[in-house]
């Protein structure tokens, strides 16, 4: 049976599709806000989106691999529970350091077992991650039984207020996140993970180190949680081991939307950090519009569903035509 | 450069299967090894436990006389061994260039993928097939993106890309035309003078006596003989491979001239056949009929063949039985008494993980009834694996514990059942072995003697020239010629191939 070939399409042209919608939110949006483009909106702005962000940009590298990892909204709560009871308002810089050494390494160590469990093990990467992301949960529940703490007032305000050179941290931070793609995809590692994502079995025989490869995803992945779960702790400044729930659904959508293909091979950062922010400005949309605020989950799963669904459709119709 | 190779009583099991029971190869630098042996004979095994793909489970592997382990493909090709697979080791989403250097880029000294050395030493690999593509390739190409042959050639360049010392082609032929092989020979030739060793995998007899110095044949796990290529013939190297009995038929049969038929009645017309590749086709094809389909690889063949069962969209005017139809779902095809056998029948023709009665009866379940009557279905199938001989433990197996050969005859069967009046073949007979290709050829003769009208595309010219009634060669799209009788000769169709009747040769 001859498929429409989608994935060349989506590969040649993701980025339009992508700025495209970019455009169309940032236009709804302005007409909602006109003050947008303001420098205090647009901080505020992006700073509400930099999780999703972070988010966005591991979940791309773990599809590309060919996996997919929906704990991490789980992740960012056990970060966010673990900021929040150790540190408090009162910390001194040197333990805000610390700590927040600690919640990388935390992030980490559960993207470690899920790398575990779906590289070695061999194991469903949707189910193990669904079935992880509860552990994670629980484990935040366990740190922080109902919403408190704290976060220290200083770091907390530099997040919120700093904007070098006139511009929000958070664009610092996206072409830090950009960069880092921009390396990685020139070297070997790379090129590996696109090699794994697009065909294991190959990549296998041509002596890519398959497992590695896919483990080192889920640790990328959990990296990047942990750095979204600093970001909303500092953005909260308090803690709430339910706060990373609503944001699993939407880093995929937001790697969809950013052109990445969910069957894994295909794609880049960009798209899905630009998916992100798409995502937050339709999120804006929805509560300028008076907009019950559900709609949001709505509008995220309506998009991965038809992703899911979009080739199946266009080949159904192609083969009705006589 | 020197290597040699050595494979003693080499033992693989999977599960309760015995893959290898004690196999034995051996190879040196300037020599080209022919491994030959049936279908689930175990060569691929062997071959993949010589590339590290495969841990062995008993026996030695001595690599310059030392014992070596290869616990990984990483291992075997620090060694400098090098696989053409069988079924590519491509990445389909990934460029050329990043795919023939996957695993060896070479880097620029900070660490970073050199991508002006990778594009340079593409383009000089792609040159040693140069004037044999259809159009230029590009190294940013996509995998996905070129035909099997091309891609074929692609895993070639692969494989050399890192100047191994060891090369196992395995079925590298199978998807190329004879340009392309010829230049493949021609480049093994340079390997062995370069002192390179050469396993060559394959079931194609010239291919083998044209291009191997020894030979090892491989029978059900064990060798059952090695020895000099020019101190046997093909047919004692068959008899090698194939159990005795079978062995008598294979010979000649297959080659016999063509028939001679009139035709009774049209079963299959087709007037202006187009969709993506198909440029206009017309063909006539008549009962009892079996009508060849030659030609290069994708020239269109697989794209009529999948349109004529609905696969496909296309526009055109199809008449089946004399009554126009157009098909836009294979279910139609079937009700019209149309069947397919496909050529990947590892992704199209089986359910690899179930029995192999359920293979059977997939598309015929709704003639038995609700319930299903199942003593009547076993009893009917076990007329038909009768009929085709198919060696089998039991309808239960799973169809995953056949041999290549005897699953591609679970294929043909599940059609059988239903009877059909039109039997469309997609290459059925690729890396099939020799005694089942020889049941399969007597097969088909007795399905035509049947009144079964059969339009059939093979990629091996030795069987449209021996079996067809008509041969009908297709190039970029169209039928180029139609050969029949007198000039249903191997020059004739290699010519059309070429696209040569009208001096269009590429």
């Amino acid at each position: 049976m001859k498929k429409i070939n989608w994935q060349s399409f989506a590969f040649q042209r993701p980025y339009l599709f992508t700025l495209f919608l970019l455009f169309l939110a940032v236009v709804v949006n302005f007409i909602f806000q006109p003050n947008l483009f303001d420098r205090s909106t647009l901080n505020s702005n992006m700073r509400v989106f930099l999780p999703s962000i972070f988010l966005a940009a591991g979940q791309a590298v773990v599809l590309i691999g060919g996996g997919i990892d929906i704990s991490v909204g789980s992740i960012v709560s056990i970060v966010n529970a673990l900021l929040a009871t150790q540190l408090g308002t009162e910390a001194s810089p040197e333990k805000t350091a610390l700590w927040l050494g600690i919640a990388l390494v935390m992030g980490m160590l559960c993207g470690a077992v899920n790398g575990f469990f779906t590289a070695y093990l061999r194991l469903q990467p949707i189910i193990t991650t669904y079935a992880t992301s509860f552990l994670f949960a629980g484990i935040a529940l366990y740190i922080l039984p109902s919403p408190g703490g704290g976060i220290p007032g200083a770091i907390s305000s530099f997040y919120r207020e700093a904007t070098p050179l006139g511009l929000p941290l958070a664009f610092y931070i996206i072409f830090l996140i950009l960069l880092g793609w921009i390396f990685i995809r020139k070297t070997r590692y790379g090129r590996y993970l696109f090699a794994v994502g697009g065909q294991p079995d190959a990549a296998y025989e041509t002596a890519v180190p398959v497992n590695s490869i896919q483990f080192s995803t889920y640790v990328i992945s959990g990296l990047m949680a942990a750095l979204a779960g600093i970001a909303i702790s500092l953005l909260t400044s308090s803690g709430n081991a339910e706060i990373g729930d609503q944001l699993t659904l939407a880093s995929v959508s937001a790697v969809v939307i950013g052109g990445t293909a969910l069957r894994g091979g295909i794609g880049g950062v960009a798209g899905p950090v630009i998916g992100a922010i798409i995502l937050g400005l339709i999120k804006n949309i929805i509560s300028f519009a008076n907009v019950d605020l559900w709609w949001q989950t709505f509008v995220n799963a309506a998009i991965i569903v038809l992703a899911l669904a979009a080739p199946g459709i266009i080949n159904l119709v192609r083969r009705k035509r006589p | 450069m020197s290597v040699s190779l050595s494979a003693r009583s080499i033992v693989k099991r999977y599960g309760g299967v015995v893959a290898l029971a004690d196999a034995n190869l051996d190879v040196q630098s300037s020599e080209t090894v022919a491994l030959i042996g049936a279908n689930g004979s175990g060569k691929s095994t062997l071959s993949k436990i010589i590339n590290g793909v495969v841990v062995l489970d008993g026996g030695q592997l001595l690599l310059d006389g030392k014992t070596v382990h290869f616990s990984s493909p990483q291992a075997a090709r620090k060694s400098g061994i090098s696989t053409v697979f069988q079924e590519l080791s491509l990445v389909p989403q990934m460029t050329v260039a990043e795919n023939i250097w996957l695993a060896h880029e070479p880097l620029k000294r900070n660490g970073l993928v050199d991508s002006r050395e990778v594009q340079k030493r593409t383009e000089e690999l792609l040159a040693l097939f140069e004037g044999t593509y259809k159009a230029v390739i590009r190294p940013d190409a996509t995998i996905a993106s070129l035909p099997p042959d091309e891609k074929q050639i692609i895993e070639i360049l692969k494989a050399i890309s890192f100047d191994p010392r060891l090369i196992i082609l395995d079925e590298a032929t199978a998807s190329l035309d004879s340009r392309q092989v010829q230049r493949l020979f021609d480049l093994v030739q340079q390997w062995k003078q370069a002192g390179k060793a050469i396993i060559f995998v394959s079931h194609r007899m010239e291919e083998i006596f044209r291009i191997a110095d020894r030979y090892s044949v491989l029978r059900n796990g064990y060798t059952v003989g090695e020895g000099l290529i020019k101190d046997i013939t093909e047919k004692e190297l068959v008899a090698l491979m194939v159990e005795k009995a079978t062995a008598a038929s294979v010979g000649n049969r297959a080659r016999q001239s063509p028939y001679q038929k009139t035709n009774q009645m049209l079963r299959l017309e087709v007037t202006d056949l187009k969709t993506d590749l198909l440029k206009g086709v017309n063909l006539q094809l008549g009962d009892g009929e079996l009508l060849g389909i030659g030609g290069l690889k994708g020239q269109g063949q697989r794209d009529l063949l999948l349109a004529l069962f609905g696969d496909i969209p296309y526009t055109g005017v199809v008449n089946i039985s004399g009554e126009a139809v157009h098909f836009t779902h294979s279910r139609q095809a079937i009700q019209k008494g149309v069947a397919l056998v496909p050529g990947e029948r590892t992704k199209e023709g089986l359910l690899y993980l179930r029995s192999i009665l359920e293979n059977l009866f997939l598309p015929s379940w709704n003639q038995y009834g609700f319930p299903l009557r199942m003593r009547k279905a076993r009893s009917d199938g076990q007329k038909v694996v009768d009929s085709l001989s198919l060696k089998m433990a039991g309808f239960d197996e799973p169809v995953s514990s056949l041999s290549g050969g005897n699953a591609q005859k679970v294929v043909i069967g599940k059609w059988l059942l239903r009877n059909p009046k039109l039997l469309l073949l997609d290459d059925p007979t690729k890396g099939v072995d020799v005694g089942t290709k020889a049941e399969f050829y007597k097969l088909l003769e007795k399905l035509c003697e049947q009144g079964t009208a059969i339009l059939f595309y093979s990629s091996d010219d030795e069987e449209l020239l021996g079996l067809c009634d008509r041969v009908l060669v297709m190039h970029d799209g169209i039928i180029r010629s139609e050969l029949r009788g007198e000039s249903l000769t191997r020059s004739n169709l290699i010519a059309a191939s070429l696209g040569a009747s009208d001096g269009r040769v590429e």
